[in-house]
């Protein structure tokens, strides 16, 4: 085990250099002219100079292997470069925006997944049932509902007719409140940091921002865990270790817990961490949708305005923190099931 | 299949689908394209410029969308730029995982091991973040659209048909196979493939609604075609502006949404009615 996860953790770099390859060939499609902008940061720069000028000076058209040595080497020092839809370095764009996305994401993952696992359980314990058919159709109708458009309608009638759960990340006057000198940012989560300078008014104000999203995520999801562990459980269930386990006598539901659902969390495990993975970039739509001021919303919103300083910062941020996470998956796998010693 | 045909929601799944390759087939006949531009049928014709929606009325039966763009025509012909990408990007991305995900677990070791460290570097972008930066640096388009998703698709169905690969590789009839001196690709083809091959098929039918979702969402977010192509995740684009409706009437443009939304939601839901039947079908260790 620990000889496995040393292994991977020796690849890590490898990977990382992956990921900042595919960024910088995405770069080269780019001609200088376009990488040019992202040093650019005000009209008055292009006053007394021509571009080629610029593409000179931010030596743009030297080799590609000095450029990406460059380039790596800025990365190293924090400089993303300049983003002209945010209107300030990529850097501090992220920075300001990755607590929100972290945030929503750790607010919706736990009804996500438990939800999901119950569902599913019961799903498949009730096989071919009505029991079964309902959740099946109900989960199926929510894989079916795209965020885009679920959300929207969610929009519509909880936010449009109902007033209740406004887009957006905080209203104006929490805004006022967290922005204020008393309030002191801990995280840049609001939830956390309302508790944290108890103001509870902002706290429930950041939640009912929260509850529509969440909603909208789960609904999505709940079928994608319900699936897995439904059809992981029937395949369980007709093993031979549990028709032993049930021919000894065991009563049902500890062969459902302790031999069944054991056995059953293990593609669920690896799914539920791939879902984390999607989750955060699928937070790109629900974070349009819904207004969300978060990491996925500026890479949509620079991706729209054809800012690719920013578009590829951001990705180059997610790949790090994603390459590790799913490092963490990996070793969890080989935790659950120990047939996965790769040797 | 004629379990397929038995199981009521599949039943319905099949019935949604045929319905929708008529209408993909039909569009023509169904939502005529007016004679001002019959060279780009994928156009939506315009009945106006004024921005605000206008309802459904006896000439457009599902209303005009911002900029007075005909839904009814939009939703039909959208149905096939539906069936278009969900086709070339699923299919693309099988075959490339299949042929990945086989020969890295078979042949297992220091190739295994490579193998999957690509497979993680793709796997580690968030698939719209990378779709994104892909259409981003090609420019929008709906043909960049595919190409970033194929690119970022067939690693799932790779990495699925490796974890199923490698826990049937030691089980006995494999090693069975081998002592009998069955070459590799025969024991992958005739004895490990049908053992293993389900889910990646299962997931990559239950994928062809999630493809056409994701590209509608890549269109939503303003990355697809021109605006007034044929596209669903657009003309669901426009409507996010109107979920506020008039004041005392909050749903005054639900069409604007609920056309668009209903079809791609119809769309997806058969296919995936389909493909959780087929599963139960097809896995023989469920029939017990």
């Amino acid at each position: 085990m620990l000889s496995y996860i040393g292994r991977r953790l020796l690849f890590l770099p490898l990977v990382l250099f992956g990921v900042t390859l595919f960024i910088f060939i995405a770069m080269s499609f780019l001609s200088p002219y376009q990488l040019v902008s992202s040093y650019i940061k005000s009209p008055d720069e292009l006053k007394n100079q021509s571009l080629d000028d610029l593409v000179k000076k931010y030596r743009l058209d030297d080799p590609a292997h000095i450029k990406y040595f460059r380039w790596l080497g800025n990365i190293l020092h924090g400089n993303l470069g300049y983003s002209r839809s945010a209107n300030m370095h990529v850097m501090d764009a992220i920075k300001a925006r990755f607590p929100a996305t972290l945030e929503l994401t750790i607010f919706a993952i736990i009804p996500v997944v438990l939800g999901g696992i119950w569902l599913g359980s019961i799903s498949a314990i009730h096989h071919n049932s009505p029991v079964d058919h309902a959740t099946r159709v109900f989960a199926i109708i929510g894989w079916s509902l795209p965020s885009f458009v679920f959300g929207i309608v969610l929009l519509m009638y909880f936010y449009g007719v109902l007033g209740w759960f406004p887009p957006g990340r905080l209203s104006t006057w929490a805004d006022m409140i967290v922005l204020s000198e008393g309030f002191i940012r801990y995280t840049g989560m609001n939830t956390v940091d309302a508790i944290m300078n108890r103001e509870w008014a902002v706290f429930w104000d950041a939640i009912r921002h929260l509850i529509a999203p969440t909603i909208s995520l789960s609904y999505l999801w709940w079928a994608f865990i319900l699936r897995i562990t439904r059809s992981s459980m029937l395949d369980v269930l007709n093993k031979d270790y549990v028709r032993t386990a049930r021919a000894k006598g065991l009563p049902e539901n500890i062969v459902i817990k302790r031999h069944v659902r054991r056995n059953a969390m293990i593609p669920v495990a690896t799914v539920a961490g791939f879902m984390v993975l999607g989750m955060l970039g699928g937070l790109t739509i629900t974070e349009t949708v819904f207004d969300y001021k978060g990491l996925g919303l500026l890479t949509a919103t620079a991706a729209q305005q054809l800012d690719y300083t920013c578009v590829l910062g951001t990705t180059m941020f997610y790949g790090v923190i994603l390459v590790v996470s799913n490092l963490v998956v990996d070793i969890l796998y080989a935790l659950i099931d120990p047939r996965v010693r790769l040797d | 299949m004629k379990k397929l045909i038995r199981n009521p929601l599949s039943l319905f799944g099949f019935a949604l689908l045929i319905f929708f390759i008529i209408i993909a087939l039909l569009a023509p006949v169904i939502a005529p394209t007016p004679e001002r531009h019959k060279h780009e049928p994928y156009r939506i014709p315009r009945y106006g410029w004024q921005t605000t929606p206008t309802p459904p009325s006896k000439e457009h039966p599902f209303g005009l969308t911002q900029g007075q763009y005909d839904i009814f025509y939009g939703v039909v012909w959208g149905t096939r730029t539906a069936f278009f990408v969900g086709l070339v990007v699923v299919g693309s991305s099988c075959v490339i995982g299949v042929v990945v995900g086989a020969a890295s677990a078979y042949i297992g070791g220091r190739t295994d091991e490579i193998i999957m460290r690509i497979v993680d570097v793709f796997l580690s972008f968030p698939f719209l973040i990378a779709a994104v930066v892909i259409t981003c640096v090609l420019g929008k388009g709906l043909d960049k659209i595919m190409i970033a998703m194929v690119c970022f698709w067939w690693m799932n169905y790779a990495r699925l048909l490796r974890g199923n690969i490698l826990q049937v590789k030691e089980e006995e009839f494999v090693l069975a196979a081998r002592a009998a001196g069955v070459s590799h690709i025969k024991i992958i083809i005739r004895h490990i493939l049908p053992n293993t091959i389900f889910p990646v098929l299962i997931s990559a039918s239950m994928d062809l609604g999630s493809v056409v979702v994701t590209a509608a969402g890549l269109s939503f977010l303003g990355l697809g075609a021109p605006e007034g192509y044929a596209d669903w995740g657009q003309m669901i684009s426009f409507s996010r502006n109107w979920l506020l409706g008039a004041p005392g009437e909050p749903l005054k443009y639900w069409y604007t949404v609920i056309y668009p939304g209903a079809a791609i939601v119809l769309f997806v839901l058969a296919w995936n009615l389909i493909g959780d039947a087929l599963r139960d079908i097809l896995d023989p260790k469920i029939q017990a």
